[in-house]
């Protein structure tokens, strides 16, 4: 008879191993790179600095400009996302009960790859082939330059924005749903009117939805690749350099693998701390 | 209708056309001659034709899009399959007993907020040594990883969900517990094994960044495969080309997607709460 003990430990093993395998090992490793110099010549040896990468990322200006490009368009994207998908959820949700296939219209964005969305508004902003820029000029005789260095952050910000829109419409549409319409009757009946229903009884019941909304698009916000990547890549000057792309381009454009693996663990370091504060935050609201 | 009904209506309308914008855009693009695409940038085709798609689907020496198109389905089914095959055991004994629910389960889920290109360097350099750079085996593992923390969640839910009778019962009959796993649990878990499939399936399709990184030529997925195409056309892009390679490389999910988008939906909403 197996004891219920070794029992769970059989069953624990295929998700412990995978973990084991494909994190830790690696995380041993960031680890040593992490305090050597090293570039993929000689990948093998690394040797060993100490702090010296640490030093030099916290020394770097560019590395400071990503982290403030990624906390500025994880704000500003979060905070818009779920404004609209929350005007969207709440104004719509009588369609939608009696139209459930509105909601797979709306979510078309979310099901396409972001990097496919950065090269579809390559195409759809192009001067000469892209249709936004013909009826602008078509109807107002000018068209603005979307990815010159002083309109790139606006355009790459409209760009996820209308991408991830959906997912904070379908969080809260969720929400407001789940409303129970006793409540809402029991307003009515005391002659709550609809927009003082919506701000002093349904917005505080989706309060937790809202939290979690902004949460996780700020994470994915913060965390941003693919879609600029592929759009402008680190932008003209840089100033779309992501902390994705700093990293990235430090590690496959310079070689400079010590730099790239310090900034990767003071990401994580960074994004460790402000998980574990949100769920702090969050348990103590709940 | 009424005026209110109308006014929805019509931001609906607003709404679907402003985010499907791109989408809608390049799918004219790819449906015009190519002559025209240079010609023409408005929304409206002079002649449809599926000229770009027969271009973009013959194999040439610069884009091979079946050998992009395998790749991705390799390395998205391994990524949305093996999720599933580690996490269920362990989320019964989650579920039931509470193994590795202080730590374990954390552990995973918070694996979701986690930027990927952190993962992504020592991957690399792990890869290079074990051979699996530029192999779908490699890539989709790594998938796996980032479908891991929704598929435990969506297991752990389902089988929070399966009334206990049902288990009782089939102890009382003398099944020990894998036999209880695998008849009577993974069964009743139907519904959330498909949607973890589903999900993970177009998550794994979708992603970008380490097929960028982790591949060069063998095992380059559909998603990067499309981005060269950008690259290296010297000069100017075939726009109307580009348009059906981005069609191409964002159908299978879309077509998954719709299909199941009831499915996609509830996995986005109970993977954001419980996140």
């Amino acid at each position: 008879m197996n004891s219920p003990r070794r029992e769970n430990a059989v069953l624990a093993a295929p998700l412990v191993l995978f973990l084991l395998a494909l994190l830790g090992f690696p995380v041993m490793l960031s680890v040593v790179y992490g305090l050597s110099e090293t570039t993929f010549q000689t990948l093998t040896r690394p040797r060993f600095v100490g702090l010296d990468n640490f030093a030099r990322v916290l020394g770097d200006d560019g590395f400071w400009q990503a982290a403030w490009f990624s906390l500025r368009f994880g704000v500003i994207t979060a905070v818009l996302q779920c404004a609209l998908g929350l005007f969207l959820a709440v104004y719509l949700a009588p369609l939608i009960r009696r139209h459930g296939w509105m909601v797979a219209v709306l979510i078309i964005p979310m099901i396409v790859a972001p990097a496919m969305m950065g090269l579809m508004y390559r195409l759809v902003l192009h001067e000469f082939a892209g249709p936004v820029p013909h009826y602008l000029y078509a109807w107002f005789n000018y068209s603005p330059p979307f990815l010159n260095a002083a309109n790139v952050f606006t355009t790459v910000v409209v760009a996820e924005v209308l991408q991830w829109t959906p997912f904070a419409f379908l969080l809260f549409l969720t929400a407001y749903q789940a409303i129970p319409q006793e409540v809402r009757e029991a307003a009515a009946v005391d002659g709550t009117r609809p927009w003082r229903m919506f701000w002093r009884i349904e917005l505080p019941l989706m309060l937790p939805t809202a939290f979690v909304a902004l949460f996780i698009r700020f994470i994915d916000g913060f965390r941003v690749f693919d879609n600029i990547y592929t759009l402008v890549g680190a932008g003209p000057g840089g100033v779309t350099t992501s902390m994705s792309i700093y990293i990235y381009e430090a590690f496959l454009r310079q070689g400079d693998i010590g730099r790239a693996m310090a900034a990767a663990i003071l990401l994580f370091g960074a994004a460790f701390t402000l998980l574990t504060l949100a769920q702090r935050l969050m348990r103590r609201a709940a | 209708m009424r005026i209110g009904t109308t006014l929805r209506w019509l931001v609906f309308g607003i709404a679907a056309f402003v985010m499907n914008f791109p989408v809608l855009a390049t799918l004219i693009t790819a449906l015009k001659a190519p002559g025209e695409v240079s010609r023409n940038p408005s929304l409206w085709i002079e002649e449809p034709t599926f000229a770009n798609f027969a271009t973009v689907l013959t194999i040439s020496d610069r884009l091979n899009v079946y050998h992009y198109l395998w790749n991705s389905t390799v390395a998205a089914l391994i990524g949305a399959v093996l999720p599933v095959i580690v996490a269920f055991p362990i989320a019964w004994a989650m579920a039931r007993r509470g193994v590795g629910r202080a730590l374990l389960f954390p552990l995973v889920v918070n694996l979701r907020a986690l930027p990927l290109i952190i993962f992504a360097i020592p991957l690399y350099l792990m890869y290079a040594a074990a051979g699996l750079l530029d192999t779908r085996l490699g890539l989709g593992l790594i998938l796996a990883i980032v479908n891991l923390p929704l598929a435990l969640m969506l297991l752990v839910n389902a089988v929070a969900e399966i009334p206990l009778e049902l288990e009782e019962a089939a102890r009382m009959d003398g099944a020990r517990t894998p036999r209880l796993l695998w008849r009577i649990v993974l069964p009743l878990c139907r519904p959330a094994l498909i949607t973890t499939f589903v999900f993970g399936f177009i998550t794994a399709w979708n992603e970008f960044l380490f097929g960028l990184m982790l591949t060069t030529q063998r095992a380059v997925p559909m998603t990067v495969g499309a981005s060269f195409f950008f690259a290296t056309s010297g000069g100017g892009v075939q726009w109307g080309v580009a348009a059906a390679v981005m069609i191409v490389a964002a159908l299978p999910p879309l077509a998954l997607g719709l299909v199941m988008y009831r499915r996609i939906a509830g996995s986005m909403v109970a993977g954001a709460v419980k996140g």
